[in-house]
């Protein structure tokens, strides 16, 4: 195949060679007929079923029909996706499956069929491919055109493909016009420039084609904007509930290996101290010193072990508000931070407490792997209520998001609430990480 | 007496370490995880192990693992568990093969050390030393026999402390009543629950498992 890369040609000229022109003249050609049959045999099972049911004698028949039509037209939803997947690369997810309601009976089976709201989408599709398919062989035509007055001059130099003496017949895409007929081997070197230039708005005709398609697949093939919101939202409350799990779970082993553990040796360290001091002879002082202040530093460590979990869990200062939490929290960062914060009426508590654990974690990273010298962190509301952070710094940059990583998770955090995560972190910096939220969860 | 300490915190594991060497223990290896505990048993061949339950990798119940092991392939070796938590799906694992050498503590219970250190000396000797809580809540979670209704309340406590692997004057002791006293509840626990008089240490561990396991 000849490849998309030839250099020092400017990229118009290259377009008839890319393979993706090629791939979307294949979709035109193979969705031509498929759309044009498909669309034919629907719309007779439809007029047929329509006609069928509006009748009262047949009606039975005519539900039955409309049944059928509706299954045929999932089925080719389902083979113009594969092609769209296959040949132009954009995989559609399909539409939710038709309810399964057992025990209703034949009857009952036929109803949901026909109220089957995502399979009459397809049906919508099949037919508004139908124009679509015949604008797609069309602009297909524009290859076989281009090609075959491109081939004149080989077409005049090998007798058996000249024919007759009547001339050569070049060709011209308009449906008006006729066809201009040449008789000598220089009049067939007009054929080239002819060719050439409709070989060069070809792929350009089967692309627009091609991308109405996709559009047309997007709005009616796949699943629906209340389907996809609702498995949107299925996965946003899997990651909300497993992240929640996590929490305790990591929150039960702090507390089991730290505060638990220290609690456990001072009360031990107590009882030794009593046992050395209850002992006949006089105690050694250095040792129940030894041991009283070891007492100490696991009650000291216990307590420092539970404020940092508390903090962990809510942070006190965040009942102040936005503001004072993220000054509290930028104060401690040992890399300096510039903050700026507008937020406006103060959003509601579960937004602040994700907006603050996104910007404490985005500076941790900041501090553990930008290598950055200065930091600034901004809250502001935007006009249309979103509350956007930002955390920018002049580290090294390179900063990606991939599965696992902590980037990632934030993002799913905020995905929770519908916010989004946004990372711009080119090599040698700056990083940019913004988050927007809603003001309400 | 030789002890092995397995405890994945190391600030708990050298206090322990302090607090038996204090009393005369020998402490052969003190370590923090359950291959190193296999590895110090078999080498040093101990009275007794002290055992965390929860130790790395995946600190679920790895200690109770390798004592069941180490009972299985030295049952010289007493293994005194310690937990955090008491789960009786740990306690009744750990009896399957019997009552004998074993023990499972609070670990709360280490700040008496007194209590803790005769809890150590009976599991070395072949004898049991379940935590209180331990015998409540399996007494409270197994399904009854039922003979086990027929036994009075005094019975049934005086029962319980033979589980926890107290001898009689100690019950007598923690009862406030005389040791003719518990001798005769004893003897009514053996009766009603059917064990013949032979041996009286085996007719207690019967006794024990008959009343943890049911």
């Amino acid at each position: 195949m000849i490849t998309a890369r030839v250099s020092g040609v400017p990229a118009v000229l290259r377009m008839p060679l890319r393979r993706r022109s090629w791939r979307e003249a294949i979709h035109c050609l193979l969705g031509a007929p498929l759309g044009i049959g498909g669309a034919v045999l629907l719309l007779v099972l439809l007029a047929l079923g329509l006609g069928f049911a509006l009748s009262l004698l047949g009606a039975v028949l005519g539900l039955l029909l409309l049944a059928l039509a509706t299954a045929l037209a999932r089925g080719l939803g389902a083979v113009h996706r594969a092609l769209a997947g296959r040949l132009l690369g954009i995989w559609i997810a399909p539409a939710p499956a038709c309810p399964a309601q057992p025990g209703l009976g034949v009857l009952g089976r036929l109803d949901a069929r026909i109220r089957d709201g995502p399979a009459w989408r397809q049906v919508g599709y099949v037919v508004a491919k139908l124009p679509l398919a015949v604008c797609g062989m069309y602009a297909v035509l524009f290859w076989v055109v281009g090609v075959f007055n491109l081939a004149a001059p080989v077409r005049w130099a090998v007798p058996w493909l000249r024919g007759d003496d009547s001339g050569l017949m070049l060709l011209t895409p308009l449906p008006f016009g006729g066809s201009p007929v040449v008789h000598s081997f220089a009049g067939t070197l007009f054929g080239v420039p002819l060719g050439a230039g409709v070989l060069l708005v070809a792929p350009w005709l089967t692309r627009a084609v091609a991308r109405a398609d996709v559009r047309l697949m997007q709005a009616l093939l796949g699943p629906g904007a209340l389907a996809e919101r609702v498995r949107d939202l299925e996965e946003t409350r899997a990651l909300a509930v497993d992240d929640s799990a996590a929490l305790l779970r990591r929150l039960e082993r702090d507390l089991h290996d730290g505060a638990q553990v220290r609690l456990v040796t001072l009360a031990l360290s107590l009882d030794m101290i009593r046992g050395k001091l209850s002992e006949e002879r006089p105690p050694d002082p250095q040792a129940v010193l030894r041991l009283v202040d070891g007492a100490r530093e696991n009650a000291t460590a216990a307590l420092a072990e539970l404020r940092d979990l508390s903090r962990g869990l809510h942070p006190p200062v965040l009942d102040d508000g936005l503001a004072d939490a993220l000054a509290s929290l930028t104060e401690r960062s040992s890399v300096p931070v510039e903050l700026t914060v507008d937020v406006g009426e103060r959003p509601s508590p579960a937004i602040e407490t994700i907006a603050y654990f996104c910007v404490a974690e985005l500076l941790t990273n900041v501090i553990k792997h930008s290598g950055a010298a200065r930091a600034t962190v901004s809250a502001e509301r935007r006009a249309d209520g979103t509350l956007r952070l930002r955390v920018t710094d002049d580290g090294r940059g390179g900063a990606r998001s991939r599965p696992e990583g902590g980037l990632d998770g934030l993002r799913q955090r905020v995905r929770t609430v519908d916010g989004t995560l946004d990372v711009t972190s080119p090599e040698g910096g700056p990083t940019v990480v913004s988050v927007d939220l809603p003001p309400h969860a | 007496m030789r002890v092995v300490i397995a405890e994945d915190a190391a600030v708990l594991r050298e206090l322990l370490f302090q607090m038996l060497d204090d009393r005369g223990y020998e402490v052969c290896a003190a370590v923090g995880d359950p291959d190193a505990l296999r590895a110090a048993v078999t080498r040093h061949r101990p009275d007794a192990a002290v055992v965390d339950i929860r130790m790395p990798p995946t600190h679920t119940d790895e200690g109770l693992r390798a004592a069941i092991d180490i009972r299985r392939e030295l049952p010289d070796t007493g293994v005194l568990l310690f937990s955090q938590y008491v789960e009786t799906k740990y306690v009744t694992r750990l009896l399957a093969d019997g009552s004998a050498g074993v023990g499972y503590l609070l670990k709360e219970r280490v700040a008496n050390i007194a209590e803790f250190t005769s809890a150590l000396d009976r599991v070395a000797d072949g004898g049991t030393a379940l935590d209180p809580e331990v015998v409540t809540r399996l007494a409270a979670a197994g399904r009854k026999a039922a003979e086990m209704d027929t036994l009075t309340a005094r019975e049934r406590d005086v029962l319980s402390r033979m589980a926890e692997g107290r001898s009689n004057a100690a019950i007598a002791d923690a009862l406030h009543v005389s040791a003719g006293t518990v001798e005769k509840h004893v003897a009514a626990v053996f009766g009603k629950l059917g064990l013949p008089a032979s041996d009286d240490d085996n007719r207690r561990v019967l006794a024990v498992l008959k009343f943890l396991r049911d």
